[in-house]
């Protein structure tokens, strides 16, 4: 679903996971707090969706319940394909259902499995699933997926702040007024989601135009 | 008169006329009466397409072109139109309103139809100062079908000039395009372009193909001019937007380097950064997407 929605980045690095989110301007008078993103589905896995907020609430809920369901039953975490698989199979029951509509979201979904390997998975409304490196889902996804196919080298994903710098690099394509309207969260293996502060944010992209500046100067040296 | 299986009689559609006791019925049900005159001009009057002075809001005698002589005439219809000229062309020169058009129709927000709110959707008409004989014309009310040629009439006139050039702009959903490939994979927003007989320039865009069509306004002008044979081009956008969109209007960049537009703007940075402000001030606060 790619009508009026925001950027949503998600990458996977050797042994990081990050997902990058447009933050969407919040009314004068509402509570920002309020307005979920980047939403946990485990203390292992957690997800960005696109589309439409209401869907997205049933199918998060659905999927926390599952997860500890599975918690009980099997006495094991959840894998991140797992829990994709099942909320891949729920939006392809309700496209073959009579008087239902689809579910209006594509997501991406992060974590680390068991074993260590870090996983990313997107969605979309027809209930398909796939795994990827890197992708992007919203409004200017083509734009987005464009950049990541040029940028996502082996060398890029080695460290984690080559990683975290891609994601940002990534949405500042088409993300209006810079950095300010970044939000990220990032996992570490055997780590707890860390969502960044707005400053940790802005130190990343000062970082990054530096780099950029740096690079101009470079070559506009080796023309002259 | 015929006999079902049944035995009931039932009344057959009859191939070589109705009888003559059942006209008269008819006649007499088709008859008008007195109210229904009435009820009709009264709607007559309230559909009515009225073209105003600027100044004095007085309605204007003639067509509005055949008051004032045009040479160059660009219609945005709609408001990623509207955005794209206001932002690139309204603000790269010094434009006067010379006119606006006022209706009413079931797509007006208010049941008010004589003082319809300035806020809402309008439809204004500007000259070039510098050069009078460059028309613009702001549209993002709808216009119906019963109003189209009202509206075409009040602007164009009944015998309009030919040597004028008239370019069109305005967008349609993604999903009114016929076309084999899947849309999923459609470059959207993208632009197409359809053209008069007489219109002999080259457009910035593939043409638009089979079986697509146009409607509304921008199609009663656009065969308006082929009658007339008055060259014309219409624009149109294709998104997956139709709200003010920023990607939308910028899709319509190609046709800045036209000779339509040449020389009609200026500075593209300063226009972009104008467009920007207008997103921000217009954009609705939607929680339905995230």
């Amino acid at each position: 679903m790619d009508v009026c929605t925001f950027e949503k980045v998600g990458i996977r690095g050797t042994n990081i996971v990050v997902l990058g989110v447009e933050k969407k301007s919040v009314a004068k008078l509402q509570d920002e707090r309020t307005v979920r993103k980047i939403c946990a589905l485990d203390d292992h896995v957690c997800m960005a969706f696109a589309g439409l907020t209401a869907d997205a609430r049933v199918v998060i809920n659905r999927a926390r319940v599952e997860c500890q369901s599975h918690k009980l039953t099997v006495e094991d975490p959840v894998t991140v394909e797992y829990i994709t698989r099942f909320i891949a199979t729920l939006k392809q029951k309700y496209t073959q259902s009579n008087g239902r509509r689809p579910f209006g979201i594509s997501a991406l979904i992060v974590g680390f499995d068991d074993d260590g390997i870090p996983r990313l998975y997107q969605t979309d409304p027809s209930g398909t699933y796939h795994a990827w490196k890197a992708n992007a889902i919203g409004r200017s996804a083509k734009t987005v997926r464009e950049f990541l196919e040029k940028n996502y080298t082996e060398d890029a994903i080695a460290s984690d702040n080559e990683a975290i710098k891609l994601a940002i690099k990534a949405l500042l394509e088409v993300v209006q007024s810079g950095g300010k309207n970044i939000e990220l969260a990032i996992r570490r293996r055997n780590q707890p989601l860390k969502m960044f502060s707005a400053k940790e944010v802005e130190l990343y992209v000062t970082e990054i135009e530096k780099e950029k500046e740096e690079a101009e100067k470079k070559k506009s040296k080796k023309s002259v | 008169m015929a006999a079902t299986f049944f035995g009931e009689v039932v009344k057959a559609p009859c191939r070589a006329g109705t009888e003559d006791e059942e006209e008269e019925e008819e006649e007499e049900g088709r008859r008008e009466t007195p109210e229904d005159r009435e009820v009709r001009q009264q709607l007559a009057r309230k559909r009515e397409v009225r073209l105003l002075r600027r100044q004095t809001k007085t309605s204007l005698e003639v067509s509005l072109l055949e008051k004032y002589p045009c040479s160059k005439f660009i219609i945005a219809i709609g408001n990623n139109a509207v955005a794209f000229l206001s932002s690139f062309v309204m603000n790269s020169g010094v434009w006067e309103e010379v006119g606006c058009a006022k209706l009413w129709n079931e797509w007006c927000r208010t049941a008010d139809t004589t003082h319809l709110s300035s806020t809402e959707a309008f439809c204004g008409f500007y000259h070039l100062k510098s050069n009078p004989s460059v028309f613009l014309c702001q549209c993002s009310c709808y216009v119906a079908e019963d109003q189209q040629y009202q509206w075409l009439e009040k602007v164009f006139g009944s015998c309009p000039r030919k040597n004028m050039q008239i370019t069109i702009l305005t967008c349609r959903h993604v999903t009114d395009y016929k076309t084999l490939e899947s849309t999923g994979s459609l470059p959207s927003p993208f632009l197409k372009a359809l053209k008069t007989q007489n219109f002999k320039d080259p457009a910035c865009c593939p043409l638009l193909e089979q079986p697509n069509i146009v409607h509304d306004l921008p199609a009663a002008v656009l065969s308006y001019c082929q009658v007339w044979k008055i060259p014309a081009i219409l624009y149109l956008c294709y998104t997956d937007v139709m709200k003010l969109d920023l990607i939308t209007v910028e899709a319509f960049k190609p046709i800045l380097s036209t000779r339509s537009l040449k020389g009609l703007v200026k500075n593209i940075p300063q226009s972009t950064e104008i467009l920007k402000k207008l997103m921000t001030t217009n954009e609705i606060q939607s929680n339905i997407y995230t």
